[in-house]
């Protein structure tokens, strides 16, 4: 089954064959399913119930036990009622307030008024969490770069002057507004031969970057096609909030 | 120096930052600063040959050690070839190809400038050294190449003044054999 088409969310589009066997299989593609949209779960209801924020880890522990673990309830998110981040999502606030209401009896978690005034505006929410989603794939990303990087194989002794050049030419002056070093001092530190060694390095940084990008996203996007959409509309996005801030 | 951490970058960064990252992450952002062509110049004239050549050609390797050292020749650098009296022609050949490769190459790292700045250097140490044309550009082109690269501000003066002589020698009516 393909994934379904493009969007201007950068919220994992679903990959239904992969959710089909998820339904079927075993606890331990249930267990990988959740973790990976745990982090944009937890943001939603954060953004969507503030007062809950310190209850978020809790709520949604009970919520992947009570629903995504309970056998036959991913078969609900069925692709013709939807998409499944949304039927995600509403399911998940429609727990959130079920456990509100159950609660209510005993010892309100939350005023009326308060709940009230509870969910934010539908931009802002759908902003913030794309926004965290990003920040989640990106830093995700750097990450398993670095370990790469670090943990070379025999073959390529010069892994690791991948990641410092990486981190010197790019990360550091962009995240830190730090200068980059001059070419004169790369030279140096990393014993390049030639601009072309040199070059070479910084473009394998460049596509180690990409590769592990793409497959972060293709995780959850699931095959290459909707990876590509996905990065597409993940600099899209960025570039939209960049050029408002 | 203190570690970077770039999850704690990434999550305390506002999204132009991270637009930033994904632009000049992506492999189509230019590698270096045209203020650092001077700095990639010096680096590439004194670059031992061999790195670059035997990498870009590696079954040549071992008739490129042999022509760089025969007769006495001891040709290390790209400098050094281009300003001995008489270099091997195959040599600048070599280079020349290896210079057009990375000119029309889309995902060449080495900057255009310098591409460019090789390839005419080569055609000029063959005009100059040993009154041979290894280009087959017309004239105006050619000189229009020469010319472009001896306005380089970051070309060096020797190098200057060796394509300022092919320039005067390609103005000229050109001879020799065409590869």
């Amino acid at each position: 089954m393909a994934a379904e088409p493009s969007t201007s969310s950068i919220f994992p589009r679903t990959d239904w064959a992969e959710l089909d066997r998820a339904a079927d299989a075993d606890a331990a593609r249930l267990d990988r399913l959740i973790r990976l949209y745990w982090q944009p779960l937890k943001i939603f209801l954060m953004a969507t119930f503030p007062s809950l924020k310190n209850q978020a880890d809790t709520l949604l522990q009970d919520f992947a036990e009570d629903k995504l673990l309970k056998e036959g309830w991913l078969r609900k998110a069925d692709q013709n009622r939807g998409r499944f981040r949304d039927f995600l999502k509403t399911s998940l606030r429609n727990f959130v307030l079920d456990h509100l209401n159950r609660a209510e009896v005993k010892n309100p978690p939350v005023s009326l008024e308060e709940l009230e005034q509870e969910p934010a505006q539908p931009d802002d929410l759908s902003e913030a969490f794309d926004l965290a989603w990003a920040r989640t794939v990106l830093a995700e990303t750097l990450r398993r770069m670095e370990a790469d990087c670090k943990n070379p194989g025999e073959d390529q002794p010069r892994r690791g002057h991948i990641w410092e050049m990486f981190r010197l030419r790019l990360l550091e002056p962009v995240f830190n507004d730090t200068a980059p070093p001059a070419y004169d001092q790369l030279i140096d530190r990393f014993g390049l031969k030639s601009p072309t060694d040199a070059s070479n390095t910084l473009l394998s940084a460049k596509r180690i970057f990409k590769a592990h990008l793409s497959k972060v996203i293709k995780e959850y996007a699931g095959q290459d096609a909707a990876a590509a959409i996905e990065i597409q509309a993940l600099e899209d996005f960025l570039a939209r909030l960049a050029k408002r801030s | 120096m203190p570690d970077f951490d770039s999850s704690a970058a990434v999550f305390k960064s506002r999204a132009n930052k991270l637009a930033t990252l994904l632009a000049t992450g992506g492999e189509r952002a230019r590698l270096w600063r045209p203020d650092e062509l001077a700095a990639i110049f010096r680096h590439q004239m004194s670059a031992p040959m061999l790195v670059d050549l035997g990498t870009f050609d590696p079954r040549n390797a071992t008739r490129l050690r042999t022509l760089s050292e025969a007769q006495g020749l001891l040709l290390k650098s790209f400098s050094e070839l281009f300003h001995h009296p008489a270099p091997p022609i195959e040599l600048l050949e070599l280079i020349k190809d290896f210079a057009k490769a990375n000119m029309d190459h889309p995902e060449s790292g080495l900057p255009d400038e310098i591409a460019a700045t090789l390839y005419y250097t080569s055609i000029a140490a063959a005009l100059v050294r040993l009154d041979e044309s290894i280009s087959r550009l017309p004239d105006a082109d050619l000189q229009r190449g020469l010319r472009w690269t001896m306005e380089q501000a970051w070309l060096d003066e020797k190098s200057r003044e060796l394509l300022a002589e092919a320039l005067e020698k390609a103005s000229g009516t050109r001879k020799g054999a065409v590869s």
